[in-house]
């Protein structure tokens, strides 16, 4: 629509992180929020929230990221945080198994239970304890399949093979990337491809589409331990930008 | 009963597990007992003894002086405080408190009345002391004239402080107190009494004080005077990292000092005395070194330490090496523990949460871990030692955040409810605003509520927060987070999404330390910090906030997030079931979860509230107010297997597993259930609420519950259980429950499920069933269809083909008969007989099958002759020696169960009695070791139609899941059976013992359990003319019945009658045969009695007729002619061999 001279149309997109505990969810955020990492990161109590802004050629997205506490039990607060988020990024650590069988439940409770249309991206973390980034060659979505391959030197901790993951996440239909939290690698590429993959139409109008949807799925969640009562999603359109 | 959807939610426990919450039963209406812990902060093991009115006098601390006269002590107990209050005794303390006693008025008994109040267990609030009685030293009766009562209290304060000086005894600062006791003379000596008899027991006591006294601080703060000695204790990891904040800006020092004050007037640790200056002082901040003690005081969590001084590291040494889910979960988290404090940096410090954690995760396995407490124990190591943090832990999770970090933070997300209505309640506005932005409250006031304020406000603060909290309770992270919300109220009006509302107050807790009125131009005002007007709010303008209120609102909602949880468990649950739920309908699969955690909690339940009942009896002789107070702590404990509170059972055992085949399938009900022991007027819904242990005298004691059908036992399911449990465990989870009715309901395709069958019977999964197998098949499925078969088994077809054919063959069929579980009854029977037919001999060598007792004698050579036509009933069922005298005119049958109608007639007796000869004869020979194979099977199962039908369709069908057809209710299913079972069975059974058991151990049910096939037999035989009477009666209604159906269907069997009956040749030889007749109208008269056994017998006297039908050309199986054949040939071979 609007180019040239004027200014990017801008929207917000609001982004949910699952995954089990001390995958670097967090970390992921704080790297793409602040470009920073912390060795020692507390783990998420609850979830937390922060915004950054994604430049697009054509437009800019303003995500609003809520971050996750993965621990198991914290399972059932997981519907008042992905309610509503028209994306989520669900991670694994791929130097733990267990992670990714965990990130396959998210994927399926959010294909059940989110906003239909929501855009997943399914992302293994920790990359830099593999060998193979020591070369610091960031892998695209398309050059992991080989990457996978030669990856049986002594000291790799990597348990979940490129090609595993995936090819689950073509399966199902996932955006699918590597990264390591620490190092940056892939990390802006995962908001990016995600903002990229956001249909337009979800995000005309802010949260139209979007928004009405999930109100559908919404009443189930309700009861869940946040504020009830029927809401306005209308009124948020204004604070988009 | 217990409507099955609310029973249903509170099973599960996929998310994990939680801690008890007791909220319903001791919410509603608390126990007396609860209550007086919560207020007194004291262990489980208290319960209020008595109680009295009085009035504490405190004196500050003399010298001692064992000379003083009367008038002096007189004066000294003037001269002191004076507080009036209630006195209470427990086991093992003394309490005295200024505030009216937190319990309820509907907590009072009949024991005992006058506990009253509103704190609702508010905690310590009011002046008093909580002294363990050990710590008492001496109890002096004093005779004034103004006080009728008084008691002077000498105690042990200071203990430790003259270790160096056993001999002399004399604390440096000797604490006393006096206690004018209020009441009628005998209640005065009652309550000394009682005092008397405590502290003779908490004599032995006193060595664990000294060391748990050690430990406190407050101990070597107040070390004589002038300079210490020794080591100090342990106060965290303050004294080797600093503590943080600036000490200068807290006023440590100072504070340190009015400390040292206090704790000299008042007594220290156990022995300290609350007077309004100790809520005073905590209210303005802890100093570092004592602030882990007086958390331990006011927690309460000192006097479980001062019950097991030890736990702590006998649990670590204990668990020593160990590994759990938990423990993984800590290790994540260890490093990421307030990882800004230096302490935390180090092998020191992450040692010691290590430790901390790892101890309580065994102490509450159920709780384990949960990410926050990491934060939580943290910051408590700063301040305490170890063994403080340990126990101060075991507090928080147990007694002040309920259910917080269970694994189903149910707590947490009522709190978070509670909250949320509070605030809605306090600040409609803001509510009103932060509903329109659709702002998430309990985002940011979860974590608040969940690590205590740790993690949002700064260190400092957050402390101070604890230290109220501690001493008030959890009523104390309401008011502070109302307050915030109050105070940041015009900012977050102007927030109208998420992120607003989070860095408004993020920049709020940013700034604590500012002045909150900077513009100020009164300086003092200025001095205000916004964290002092935090505290001010909170509990100023918030101090309508109190436990009560909070208990009120916790009621209110803990039913929809109770069940918003489990809907929550269920689904995930249910999602994570694997592929092979897929095979079931997402109905069923709900169904299933249901009634598989249904079964469970039930159970659960069941087995707790006998244990109860039986404890009951057992302690009736036990003093009533002991007995009153016990019972309601039981009461507590019986809510706690719902699901949403947290770990429930997850693993179904053995009789699980039955009662929940009971549930879903009608064979599954036992045809003899146990007469109840008493009558079951149990009102179960009631138990969890009712606190009276007069109604719990209701409870039935039968393992089943009242009014629950009983299920079976029979062999079919043990091997079914066993095949299910594939994690051979020796119980099921819900996993393996779904995947096992998947397997049996998913398929649709008969062959699977004929595979299926074969291999429950196949034990050493080789292939083969030998002879035992088969006859346990065929009783399996007798079993099955005892109570009508199910799904498309169009009966009305089948039968009505079958009237017409009798119609036509009137000479040879005299009754009316035919109905399906006729017909199958013969199906079975010629299933056995084709299976010997077919069946490929083993190894010659293994001649002797085991078992066969009744065999031992040399076979009866007319036995041996399996050929075509050729036997006589009675020699081809070779009863053994044991037989009775009256077998000769018994007919061959196999041990079944009526249809449920039970109302059958039967004709073409003869055909059938010739089929089951020969099988039974075939069957138990043990000369002839052999065995079936699948193919085998499945040729012979396709040979009939009705069991091509009961594997392709009833036998799925007959698991209900979440069809509406779920079992007549148990009364009704099972009341026809009654008659049969009262009637016939348990005489069969009991006759039946002595009768060789020939198929081993078939179970209940059917067959009792070590009975015979021909032990069943004899049964009837013996008991049939008794019952004759009933069985004609039956009949004439079966007859009734049967012409009423034949006039409505139509049949178009006759062709495959006729064709079948040429095809085996087997009925025509005996069709006219008189002994035949005979026989079964004896048989008719025994029907009668020995019900299922005897209904059987007629079934299956009908049945070669039947049977040959299948064999005709227009069985859909397209081999029948060959097979025909073939069967011949099989026979002719097994002869031969025999031969
Ligand atoms: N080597 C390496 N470590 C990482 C990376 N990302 C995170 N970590 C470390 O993993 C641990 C957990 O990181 P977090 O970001 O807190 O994990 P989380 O998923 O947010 O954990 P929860 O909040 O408990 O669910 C921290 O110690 C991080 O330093 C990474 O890319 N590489
Ligand atoms: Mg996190």
């Amino acid at each position: 629509m609007a180019e040239a001279t004027a200014p990017k149309p801008s929207s917000s997109v609001k982004l949910v992180l699952l995954g089990e505990a001390a995958v670097g969810k967090s970390s992921l955020v704080l790297r793409f929020v602040n470009n920073d990492f912390q060795e020692n990161k507390e783990p998420t109590i609850g979830a937390a929230f922060l915004t950054q802004k994604c430049n697009l050629p054509t437009r800019t997205i303003k995500f609003e990221i809520w971050d996750t506490a993965g621990q198991e039990r914290f399972a059932s607060l997981a519907p008042m945080y992905y309610r509503n988020a028209q994306s989520a990024l669900v991670v694994y650590d791929l130097t733990k198994p267990t992670s990714l069988i965990k990130a396959k439940h998210w994927v399926a409770e959010l294909q059940r239970q989110a906003s239909p249309g929501i855009v997943i991206a399914l992302v293994g973390n920790k990359l830099d304890l593999t060998n193979e980034t020591s070369s610091s060659n960031p892998l695209g979505e398309d050059g992991d399949g080989e990457a996978a391959e030669g990856e049986d030197a002594d000291g790799d901790a990597r348990k979940i093979s490129t090609a595993e993951a995936k090819s689950y996440a073509e399966e199902e239909g996932l955006l699918f990337f590597e990264t390591s939290a620490k190092l940056g690698t892939n990390v802006t590429e995962v908001f990016t491809a995600i903002a990229n993959a956001i249909p337009e139409t979800s995000l005309k109008g802010a949260r139209g589409p979007g928004a009405s949807q999930a109100s559908a799925g919404r009443t189930e969640d309700q009861s869940r331990v946040n504020l009830t009562g029927p809401r306005d999603n209308a009124s948020k359109e204004g604070c988009g930008c | 009963m217990f409507n099955l959807s609310s029973l249903v939610q509170k099973a599960q426990s996929l998310i994990d597990p939680t801690q008890a919450l007791n909220l319903s039963a001791s919410d509603r209406n608390p126990a007396k007992s609860t209550l007086f812990r919560h207020q007194f902060r004291l262990p489980d093991s208290q319960t209020p003894l008595q109680e009295i009115t009085a009035e504490l006098t405190i004196s500050p601390p003399i010298q001692y002086s064992p000379n003083a006269t009367q008038g002096e002590k007189d004066r000294d107990r003037d001269r002191g405080y004076h507080y009036a209050g209630k006195l209470h005794l427990s086991e093992s303390y003394l309490c005295f408190s200024t505030q009216p006693t937190s319990f309820l008025q509907t907590a009072s008994t009949s024991t005992s009345s006058g506990f009253t109040g509103q704190t609702h267990g508010a905690g310590p609030g009011g002046n008093g002391f909580t002294l363990p009685l050990c710590a008492i030293r001496r109890v002096e009766r004093l005779h004034s004239q103004s006080y009728q009562f008084a008691l002077a209290i000498t105690t042990w304060n200071g203990i430790s402080n003259n270790s160096a000086n056993e001999t002399s005894k004399t604390p440096a600062y000797q604490q006393k107190i006096t206690i004018q006791l209020a009441g009628s003379r005998q209640a005065c000596e009652r309550f000394c009494d009682g005092l008397k008899r405590g502290l003779k027991s908490g004599v032995g006591d006193v060595g664990k004080l000294k060391r748990v006294v050690a430990e406190c601080y407050s101990e070597y703060l107040l070390q004589g005077d002038g300079k210490k000695s020794g080591e100090p204790p342990d106060a965290g990891l303050g004294m080797l990292f600093r503590y943080p904040g600036d000490a200068r800006k807290l006023r440590d020092r100072s504070k340190m000092r009015l400390w040292g004050e206090y704790l000299r007037e008042n007594g220290r640790n156990v022995t300290l005395i609350r007077q309004p200056t100790f809520h005073k002082l905590i209210r303005v901040g802890l100093p570092n070194r004592l602030r882990g003690e007086i958390w331990e005081q006011t927690s309460g969590s000192l006097f479980l330490r001062l019950e097991h001084p030890t736990q702590y590291a006998e649990t670590l040494a204990k668990y020593e090496g160990r590994d759990s889910l938990a423990i993984d979960e800590i290790e994540k988290d260890l490093n990421r523990s307030l990882p800004e404090y230096p302490g935390f940096q180090s092998e020191e410090g992450i040692g010691r949460l290590r430790r901390v954690l790892t101890a309580y995760s065994w102490t509450n396995e159920e709780v384990g871990y949960c990410q926050a407490m990491n934060i939580v124990v943290a910051a408590l190591l700063i301040y305490m030692s170890e063994s403080q943090a340990f126990f101060l832990l075991s507090t928080l999770c147990d007694r002040l955040l309920p259910g917080y970090y269970s694994t189903t933070m149910y707590g947490t997300l009522l709190d978070q409810r509670v909250f949320e209505s509070l605030v809605e309640k306090t600040m409609p506005i803001l509510w009103e605003h932060l509903v329109k932005s659709d702002v998430q409250l309990s985002v940011v006031s979860l974590p608040w509520f969940l690590s205590l304020y740790i993690n949002s406000m700064p260190l400092v603060f957050a402390f101070r927060v604890l230290d109220v909290f501690f001493l008030e309770g959890p009523k104390v992270l309401f008011q502070v987070g109302l307050a915030i919300l109050r105070i940041n109220g015009e900012e977050l009006l102007d927030a109208t999404d998420d992120g607003a509302f989070i860095s408004v107050l993020k920049g709020y807790f940013s700034k604590l330390d500012e002045s909150a009125h900077p513009t100020s131009t009164n300086a003092k005002l200025r001095a205000v910090t916004r964290f002092q007007e935090l505290m001010v709010v909170a509990f100023k303008e918030f101090s309508g906030i109190t436990q009560s209120s909070i208990s009120e609102q916790r009621m209110k909602h803990k039913d929809t997030v109770l069940n918003s949880i489990e809907s929550f468990a269920k689904r995930t649950s249910i999602r994570n079931l694997g592929p092979d739920s897929k095979r079931l309908s997402t109905d069923d699969l709900g169904a299933l979860y249901d009634r598989f955690y249904a079964i469970l909690y039930e159970r659960q339940m069941r087995s707790q509230m006998i244990q109860e009942e039986t404890e009951r009896r057992m302690k009736a002789s036990k003093a009533r107010a002991a007995e009153v107070v016990n019972g309601l702590g039981e009461t507590q404990s019986v809510e706690k297997g719902r699901v949403g509170l947290g770990p429930s059972p997850t693993l179904m055992d053995y009789d699980g597993f039955r009662e929940f085949l009971a549930g879903i399938a009608r064979w599954a009900i036992t045809d003899s259930p146990t007469p109840p022991e008493k009558d079951p007027a149990s009102d179960r819904d009631k138990h969890s609420y009712f606190g009276n242990s007069v109604r719990r005298r209701e409870v039935s004691l039968s393992p089943w519950g009242a009014g629950n059908p009983e299920p079976a036992d029979h062999e079919f399911m043990q091997r079914l259980f066993r095949r299910w449990d594939v994690d051979m465990q020796n119980a099921l989870t819900l996993q393996n429950v779904v995947t096992g009715i998947a397997h049996i309901k998913g398929k649709g395709d008969i062959m699977g499920s004929i595979t299926y069958f074969f291999e429950l019977y196949d034990d050493d999964g080789d292939g083969k069933v030998d002879r035992e197998g088969i006859l346990r098949i065929s009783e399996a499925l007798l079993f099955l269809s005892r109570r009508g078969l199910e799904g498309s088994l169009t009966p009305s077809t089948s039968m009505t083909g079958l009237s017409e054919y009798e119609a036509g063959n009137g000479g040879q069929t005299d009754g009316p008969q035919g109905t399906t579980n006729e017909r199958f009854l013969s199906s079975v029977s010629a299933f056995i007989r084709r299976c010997f037919e077919y069946a490929d001999p083993d190894h010659p060598q293994n001649q002797e099958a085991p078992g066969d007792s009744g065999h031992t004698d040399t076979p009866d050579p007319s036995a041996l002759d399996v050929g075509e036509d050729s036997d006589e009933e009675e020699d081809l069922l070779d009863l053994g020696p044991e037989a009775s005298p009256k077998r000769g005119k018994k007919s061959t049958g196999l041990p079944s169960n009526p249809p449920a109608s039970g109302k059958q007639e039967n004709g073409n007796q003869r055909s059938v009695s010739k089929a089951q000869a020969e099988a039974a004869n075939a069957a138990l020979d043990p000369s002839k070791p052999l065995h079936i194979t699948l193919p085998t099977f499945r040729m012979v199962v396709l040979a009939d139609e009705l069991l091509e039908q009961f594997f392709e369709s009833s036998f799925p069908a007959s698991f209900r899941i979440s069809d509406k057809l779920t079992p007549p209710g148990p009364a009704s299913s099972s009341s026809s059976l009654t008659t049969f079972s009262n009637i016939g069975f348990n005489r069969a059974s009991a006759a039946s013992s002595q009768a060789a058991s020939i198929v081993g151990s078939s179970a209940a049910g059917v067959v009792p359990p070590g009975k015979g096939l021909r032990g069943v037999l004899d049964n009837i035989v013996t008991d049939g003319m008794r019952v004759a009477a009933e069985v004609r009666r039956r009949m004439d209604e079966a007859q009734k019945e049967l012409e009423k159906n034949a006039v409505h269907r139509p049949g178009d069997d006759e062709e495959d009658e006729e064709e079948g009956y040429d095809g085996t040749h087997t009925s025509s030889t005996y069709g006219g045969d008189a002994e035949r007749r005979s026989v079964r109208s004896e048989d008719r008269d025994l029907l009668e009695g020995a019900d299922a056994e005897a209904m059987s017998i007629r079934g299956q006297e009908g049945v070669s007729e039947v049977k040959t039908s299948t064999l005709s050309p227009t069985t859909p199986t397209s081999a029948e002619p060959g097979r025909a054949r073939s069967i011949s040939t099989a026979t002719q071979k097994v002869v031969e061999f025999e031969q």
